[in-house]
Order: C-alpha cells, then structure tokens, then sequence
C-alpha cells in the first residue's frame, strides 16, 4: 500500500486541451455575458426618466405661446374674473397657509 | 490485483469545495425556506437574514476559489454532466433500477454508468446551472435590487426562489443516496477513496476508460 | 394610532400607501428610497409604513421590485360611476407629466407625447378638459409675483400696505409631498413655502368657480373635479380642509348655508389609475385619434408644461419675473441652468427692474430628489447663509415625470445615486 493510500486515479488526461478550452470558455462567457447584459440594462436604468424629461421640453418647444404671461386663458381668467395676481379674490381662491405638524414628530 | 487496491475518488480539493459546499449549502436552504414563509418575529427574520447572507457569501467564496483553483475538476465535471447517450436514456427507463431494489427487492439489468450514473448527471447539470444562477440573482438582490431595472429584479426574485426550492427538494434526494452508497459518502467526507472492485461494478465505463495505476507513472 | 391622528389633520386622507406583507421580502429597497425613514422593518422582515412620517410621494412603490407597495386610495370606480350621471360634469385636470408618460402603460415609448390623444380619450369616456398646465401658468402668475413681492420688499425696501411679504428664499409649493415634508419636519421653513397652491388645487377652485358659471353653465356643486396626476400625495393634498375655497367663495357671495360643502378636488387620479379607467371602458390611448380641446381652460404655453420637470416651475418661473422685472423677454427662453438631473442645480440672473430702476442679481436653486439632497440646503438657511432668493423643491428624483402615480418602467429603475452596490444589511 502506497503512502497516500490508493493506487489508482483518474487519468489527468481524460479531458484534451481543445475540450479544457470549449468547456471552461463557455463557462467563463455563460456566467459573465449575462453579468454584463445586466450591467448595461443598470447603466441605461434611468433612460424612461430623461425620455419623459425631452418629452415635456419638446411640447414646450413646439409650442406657440411659450411663457405663461401671454397664456391668453390666463388673461382672460383675470380679466373676467380675478382682476390680477395676488388681488382679493386670487387670495381666496389661489392661495393657502400651511400647518405645523411637527409636534407628532419623536 | 488486490482487494485492497483503491481509486482516488474526489481529491483534496474536491472534498474541501464539498464540505465548505455542505456548510453553506444547508443554513442557506434552511434560513431560505424560513425567509419565505416568513413565520417568526422581526428580529427572527432579520437574523436569519443575515444568516443566509454569510452563508451565501461563503458559498459564493468556495464556489469562486474552486473555479480558479481547481478549473480542471470544473472542466472534467461539467463534461460528465452533460455528456448523455442513448445508455441515459436506458437508465431512466429503468430508473437505474434503484425503485426495483428498494421497492420490490428485485434487481434488473442496467446500463453500465461511467464515473456518474444518469440521474447524477443530471443532479450536477442541475447543480452546475442552478448554483450560479443562484449565486448570480442572489449577489443582485442583496447587493444592488435597487440599481437593476424593476422587472429584472423581480425576475431574479422569482428565479432564486424557484432554483433554491428545486436543489433543495434535489439535496434532500442527494442525501439519501449519499449516506445509501456508504463507500461514497466516506470518499467525499473522509479520504476520497473509492474501492476498485466497487467502482468497477457500479461505474464500469469510469474505471475502465478514465482510471490509471499510480504506479504507471511513477 | 394616536401619532397618526396628530400628524393629520381631521378630514384628510390618513395615509395613501401601506406595504403588502406577502409580498414585501424585506430587501430594503423602498428604504433607500425613502425621504423621511417612514418605513421601518428589518433587513429580512416584512417591512410596514408609518403613516404618521410618510409624505405620500409613492417612490417605494414605484421602486419595489416586488410590487409590495400599494395604494389605499383608489377613485377609479367613484369616478366611473360619475362619469355615467348625467347630472354631474366630470371635470378631467391633466397634470404636465402625465402626458409624456400615460402611453407606456398602453404600449407607447416612454416619453411619447399623448396629449391630444388624451383629450380625444378622455372626451370619450365623457370628461371635460381642464388642462392643469393652464392652472400651472396661473401657479406662475401667483407665484412669480409673490416672487416679485418677496425681492422687491428684501431689496429695494418696498412696502405695498395692508400685505406683508413672506420671507427669502421662497420655496416653490407645487409639490405636496415637499409641503408635508417642511410641515412634519421643518416647521419654523413654514413662512417660506409660497403661499400659492399647486396648481391641481387652483385648478379645482377655478373649475367650480369660473368654470362653472362661464365655461360650463352649470351649478358648482354638479361638478366633479378629478385631478389626473403622476402623483400619489396629490390623493392626500385633496383631502386637506384648507381646500374647500370654492364652495367658501360661493358662500359668501350667495350667504352661509348654500348646500354641502363639497372640495375643490373631488377625486385624484394617478396616471396609472387613469390608464386602468380607460382599460375599463375599453378605450386604447394609443388607438385614440388625436384631439383638440377648445376650451380657454385647455389654453397651456410651454411655460406651464415644463412643470413636469425638476427644474421646469423655475425656468417658468424665470421666464415670467424676467419679462415683468425687465419688461423684455427671456432670451434664449430655454434656461439650462436648471435642466438636467444634477441633484442641486443652480443659477444666477440680474435684473433690471424698470419700476425701481436698480439691478437685483436673483440666486436660484433647484432640488429634487428630497432623500439625498435637500437636508444641506435646509440647514444653509436654518444658519442664515443661504445664498438663495428661489428655490424650487420636488420630492421625486427628475420631477413629477417620475412621480410615484408614473407607470412603472419594467426596464428601469427610478435610483439616481451611484451606481456602486450599497450593502442592505440593518
């Protein structure tokens, strides 16, 4: 009996090199080409967010009137019926106060 | 050739992968089932949780230093798992004759098996596909569920689930069978031998294509 | 239960968003999302929401990848049945950012504009239009000359009587998760908040004021406001009993006991519930024909549409103070200072106001995204070193286009941090 105790191993070479390569190469790209795909879809994460932002920008692009002091319904909401900004009826209508509500805070 | 004489079934570094496998593995199914039932307190929870992670963490480590350290056993095993034939196809039919023997104390014909029957094969293409799938969604959702893209979390989410439940039901299987071909269990968890008259009946392709005498190289 | 009734108001909604406890797995995602630590729960635990921190701004909800987050508050039935009665006009307020985002959920990319497809929509399903982006031009006039007010006063000492000026830095208060915010969290801020409403709630007073008697010719209380909104906190904002102006307004013009006091806002739609109305009375947005609406209350200028962005209610805003100040147009119009999603954005303009004949330079600031970067410019003002005249706050990271009543994108996620993995661990 042999110091280690057994007398028979598998032979090293039952794998060939052109088998070693194939199979650990599909492991290595199988397990890191989803890594990456992931990756880039994290990278890309907040696209949704600058597509709605150019949405919005380019309505504001196309528009005719582009500020809101020529907004003739605007105008007309003054004309008939708020007189101008911050009268006595936009106070009452347009604006509010707020509360504290910190006390129910720990 | 002696009744003593011996194979080097799972060298060292197999037997290490395994038992640090067998440490990690079993807390992780464990404190994942519990995860999602969900049935103790939160503190309960939240430690479970951090079980699982370090678990995860130790089975990711021994996975990862076993790929790099012993690349040629990954090789060779996952050429095993996924070479199949029409002798798979044989052994399914009959089960490898495993019911038969237990059920009905009865033994019928199999095909002969290289170094992994069919249904061990088809355990470690499991294993193999499984483990880094949940290796891969599990480091995503502890480490960043918030930077990839919604679905995908979720898609890992259920993923993880599902791949945990599988090799789980798969472990409690393995077991069994680890502990009924007792020489095996004490190959992986003692010494790593194997005796040549038991691995030449139970894997005859194996001991016959793969298996070389130490002293033919020395 | 009893801190919940005291960071509430009686009357108002007590809470917009509860966490499913069967689906939540304790990943803590919603928490990294979360402006005010409302939600508590372990790493690994079912994790719950206090609503008595909450601000209602639906972040965890759209950012859960396991949809645990939900909403308590949902119209889209009372709404339905309204829109049947014909005694009732629905009133249907389209905020900006809806608009550039209601076609993801019926398979438009995102950031396709469907503005005209909404109004042919939602005529069919029997809504008139009030575009709220006509309500946010009107924010700007309220707002902008309060503005003017606020400088004015600050600078050249000007006094107008019988009106005291708020203090400087105005904040903007459109958004309603960042009113609660200062009132749970920074009340001694509270004078700096404008005191113009937002423009779903001017939008409301307008349509069951003006609206009822010029546009629709029929009686306030047979209105029926619906805010159609990229937002969840808009749900509470229309519950609070500050907004019941229209029917205060009709009561002192006709005298006290004109009927049941009835809200500015009836009911709050997220773009998502909208989505789901339509779904339910089989209309494909992106089948509609597109549509014009007519009405003065449809009238909008790309001042009012950019609202939907973070930085958008500024550059309006700098836009309209400009011409007022100036007597000149902007010009370009586009002021990209305040553009992009860098978390603090600011600027500078000086202004040569023609009625005191002096030049102010006017310091502007724009925040989003509250979590990570409001708290240094809070606490600049709180030590009294605030550079700012104007800031515009909005709690949701990009503005109300990511608000937390936005169709939730499947391939994407709403973090604007870093990149680099944050560990869960507590």
């Amino acid at each position: 009996m042999s110091a280690e105790e057994y007398q028979y191993i598998e032979n090293p070479m039952s794998v060939s090199r052109r088998e070693f390569l194939s199979i650990s190469g599909a492991l290595i790209a199988l397990t890191a080409l989803p890594a990456a795909v992931v990756r880039r879809m994290a990278v890309k994460r907040n696209d949704y967010i600058r597509a709605r932002t150019a949405g919005l920008y380019k309505d504001d692009t196309n528009a005719k009137v582009r500020v809101s002091h020529a907004n003739q319904g605007v105008s007309r909401l003054y004309q008939d019926f708020l007189g101008n900004p911050l009268s006595e009826v936009s106070e009452e209508l347009l604006h509010t106060r707020y509360i504290d509500r910190s006390r129910a805070m720990a | 050739m002696s009744t003593h004489a011996a194979i080097l079934k799972h060298p060292l570094r197999v037997r290490m992968f395994h038992y640090f496998l067998v440490l990690s593995f079993i807390p992780l199914a464990a404190t994942g089932v519990a995860l999602f039932l969900k049935p103790f307190s939160e503190a309960a929870m939240n430690l479970l949780m951090r079980v699982h992670v370090i678990a995860g963490m130790v089975l990711t480590l021994d996975a990862a230093a076993f790929f790099v350290l012993a690349l040629d056993r990954v090789v060779l095993f996952t050429k095993r798992a996924f070479t199949f034939g029409l002798n798979d196809v044989k052994w399914f039919a009959v089960l490898g004759g495993y019911p038969q023997k237990f059920l009905l104390r009865k033994k019928v014909p199999v095909p002969p098996m290289g170094k992994y029957n069919s249904g061990q094969k088809l355990f470690g293409a499991c294993i193999l596909v499984g483990g880094i799938l949940l290796i891969g969604t599990g480091l995503s959702l502890w480490l960043f569920p918030h930077v990839i893209p919604h679905a995908l979390a979720k898609a890992f989410g259920d993923i993880h689930l599902i791949a945990g439940l599988f090799l789980t039901l798969f472990l409690l299987v393995h077991i069994f069978l680890g502990i009924y071909m007792f020489d095996d269990f004490k190959a992986m968890f003692l010494h790593g031998r194997i005796p040549y008259e038991e691995a030449a009946e139970v894997a005859p392709l194996w001991v016959q294509g793969e298996i070389v005498a130490l002293t033919d190289r020395s | 239960m009893e801190q919940i009734t005291k960071t509430f108001q009686a009357g108002e909604v007590p809470g917009i968003i509860i966490i499913d406890a069967h689906r939540c797995k304790g990943c803590d995602t919603c928490k990294r999302h979360c402006a005010t630590k409302a939600i508590s729960g372990m790493f690994g635990a079912v994790h719950t929401i206090d609503a008595a921190k909450c601000i209602n701004c639906g972040q965890c909800l759209i950012n859960c990848p396991f949809g645990a987050p939900y909403e308590m508050v949902d119209a889209v039935n009372t709404v339905v049945s309204k829109l049947k009665d014909p005694n009732t006009t629905v009133v249907g307020i389209i905020a900006p950012a809806v608009r550039v985002a209601i076609g993801e959920e019926f398979g438009m990319p995102p950031g396709s504009l469907a503005t005209r497809r909404m109004y042919g929509a939602m005529h069919k399903a029997g809504f008139m239009i009030f575009d709220n982006n006509y309500a946010a031009d009107l924010t700007i006039m309220e707002e902008g000359t309060e503005f003017i007010h606020r400088v004015r006063a600050a600078v050249f000492g000007d006094e107008i009587p019988g009106h005291k000026p708020g203090p400087l830095p105005q904040f903007t208060s459109c958004c309603p998760a960042w009113v609660r915010y200062v009132e749970l969290n920074y009340p001694s801020l509270i004078p700096h908040l404008s005191s113009a409403k937002s423009p779903q709630q001017m939008a409301g007073a307008v349509a069951k004021t003006y609206g009822a008697a010029k546009v629709w010719s029929v009686r306030p209380a047979n209105v029926y406001t619906v805010g159609v909104m990229p937002c969840t906190a808009k749900k509470f904002e229309a519950s609070r009993p500050e907004f019941r102006s229209a029917f205060a307004h009709a009561s002192k013009e006709q005298g006290a006991g004109s009927g049941t006091p009835y809200p500015d806002i009836d009911a709050v739609l997220t773009t998502r519930d909208l989505a789901r109305l339509l779904k339910e009375m089989g209309i494909d947005l992106a089948k509609t024909p597109e549509a014009a609406d007519e009405s003065i209350l449809a009238q909008y200028s790309g001042a009012g549409t950019i609202f939907g962005n973070t930085g958008g209610v500024m550059e309006a805003a700098v836009r309209t103070v400009h011409a007022v100040l100036t007597g000149e147009e902007l010009a370009p119009l586009e002021f990209k200072p305040v553009r992009g999603l860098k978390g603090v954005k600011t600027a500078s303009v000086t202004l040569l106001d023609t009625k005191f004949k002096k030049e102010a330079t006017v310091n502007v600031a724009v925040v989003h995204g509250l979590r990570e970067n409001i708290t240094p410019v809070l606490d600049e003002i709180l030590s009294g070193r605030s550079p700012y005249h104007f800031i515009e706050v909005m709690n949701c990271p990009g503005g109300c286009i990511n608000g937390g009543g936005q169709p939730i994108p499947a391939v994407g996620s709403g973090w604007l941090g870093a990149m680099s993995p944050l560990l869960a661990w507590k």
